[in-house]
């Protein structure tokens, strides 16, 4: 009986290492991903499918491994094969898709996303397919100085967020300076979200001085349908220090997304309050 | 003097990378057990960890995104990590490169044996 992760990873290794062909390398290439120890489970997953090149697990497990690296066209490569070898692989079609989307192929990413939709009944891709055709309208809006986020700064990272993705730029008293959080209801909730982080920003600071662990980074918190991540925003333009980015994503987002999401983000609105944005 | 967690926090700051590990009570930031390397600072930053999680766990609220779980603050030579319930929150604070998959399984674990 194992006593905890540890103990299986060991099981996991002490299994292939008897028997090279075990399919052990699926769970101990998992469990290394969820640790973000992503090389080792590279290696894991690569030397199972040079043993199982045919297995479809085994190359789901490595586009997931890619995703959370930020190798997207890795990831998307990986997919697609799991989908020449499971046709009705939905997915493996989800995956691909969502790499399209954050990749601005928005028409091919519609198409895997439709292709899913005939395989299974699932809101999620409906709710991403209508996202996806939503932001049709908003993809060309790229530039942080375009004369739409001039207009409406809510719109500033419309073009980054992917289905149920939002993301709010916050000064030091939590007020919204640009984007957006819609509800389910379609109602834009991120002044409320907002000002329940008034704060956070001075108290990440006030903590990690009293520890002396060197500036804060990012706050990440998970939720039982999401993960969210506050991140300090650029101090630029009218920005002073103290902002915040907020950037929720559901919680099965691989990490690596996330981070290439954030990073995106904040050069954004750097450029963004560079250019006179929030003045 | 040992507490019911006392035994929860020994086991959590022998993981590698561990600093520190505190209970406190969710509302108020109050020290209810502590083990700890990091002398007095450790009182403070139980009261301004409880503070950053109850922030947390309101905007969750807000946004509808369901209750609140593992919370993390990355900083450039360390993290705390958070996680709680209603009365407490479990803290811990470890070196940059710990192994914080590990560190976060058994913060779920212990805040699950707590009830």
């Amino acid at each position: 009986m194992s006593n905890g992760p540890g103990d299986d990873v060991r099981l996991w290794s002490d299994e292939l290492a008897s028997d090279p062909s075990s399919l052990a390398f699926l769970p101990l290439a998992e469990t290394l991903r969820r640790r973000g120890q992503l090389d080792l489970a590279r290696k894991v997953a690569m030397r199972g499918l040079e043993r199982h090149p045919h297995l479809p697990d085994a190359h789901d497990q490595l586009a997931r491994i890619h995703a959370d690296a930020g190798n997207l066209q890795g990831a998307y490569d990986e997919w697609a094969i799991v989908r020449n070898l499971v046709p009705g692989h939905v997915g493996a079609m989800k995956g691909m898709a969502f790499i399209r989307f954050h990749q601005g192929e928005l028409e091919e990413a519609e198409r895997l996303l439709l292709d899913a939709q005939a395989h299974t009944d699932d809101a999620d891709i409906s709710a991403a397919i209508r996202t996806v055709r939503k932001s049709g309208t908003t993809a060309r809006v790229s530039l942080a100085m375009s004369p739409e986020v001039a207009a409406d700064p809510r719109l500033l990272f419309a073009d980054l967020m992917a289905n149920e993705l939002a993301a709010i730029l916050l000064d030091s008293d939590g007020l919204v300076l640009a984007g957006a959080y819609y509800a389910e209801d379609g109602s834009d909730i991120a002044a409320d979200v907002g000002a329940t982080l008034t704060g956070v920003s001075a108290e990440a600071l006030r903590a990690t001085r009293h520890l002396d662990i060197g500036a804060w980074r990012a706050i990440v918190f998970e939720t039982e349908v999401a993960v969210v991540n506050l991140s300090p925003a650029p101090a630029a333009g009218a920005l002073g220090p103290g902002g915040l980015i907020v950037l929720v994503a559901p919680a099965a987002t691989p990490l690596g997304l996330l981070k290439r999401l954030l990073d995106k983000c904040i050069e954004r609105a750097r450029s963004w309050l560079s250019s006179g944005g929030a003045t | 003097m040992s507490t019911a967690f006392t035994l929860m926090l020994d086991a959590l700051t022998k993981q590698r990378g561990v600093r520190a590990s505190l209970v406190a009570g969710a509302d108020d930031g109050v020290t209810i057990d502590s083990n700890m390397q990091i002398g007095q600072e450790g009182t403070r930053v139980a009261a301004l960890a409880a503070s950053l999680y109850r922030k947390a766990r309101r905007s969750a609220k807000t946004a509808g995104l369901g209750a609140t779980g593992f919370m993390q603050l990355e900083a450039e030579a360390g993290r705390l990590c958070i996680i709680g319930s209603d009365e407490i929150v479990l803290i811990v604070v470890a070196e940059r490169d710990a192994n914080i998959g590990l560190i976060r399984v058994e913060m779920l674990r212990a805040t699950k044996e707590l009830g």
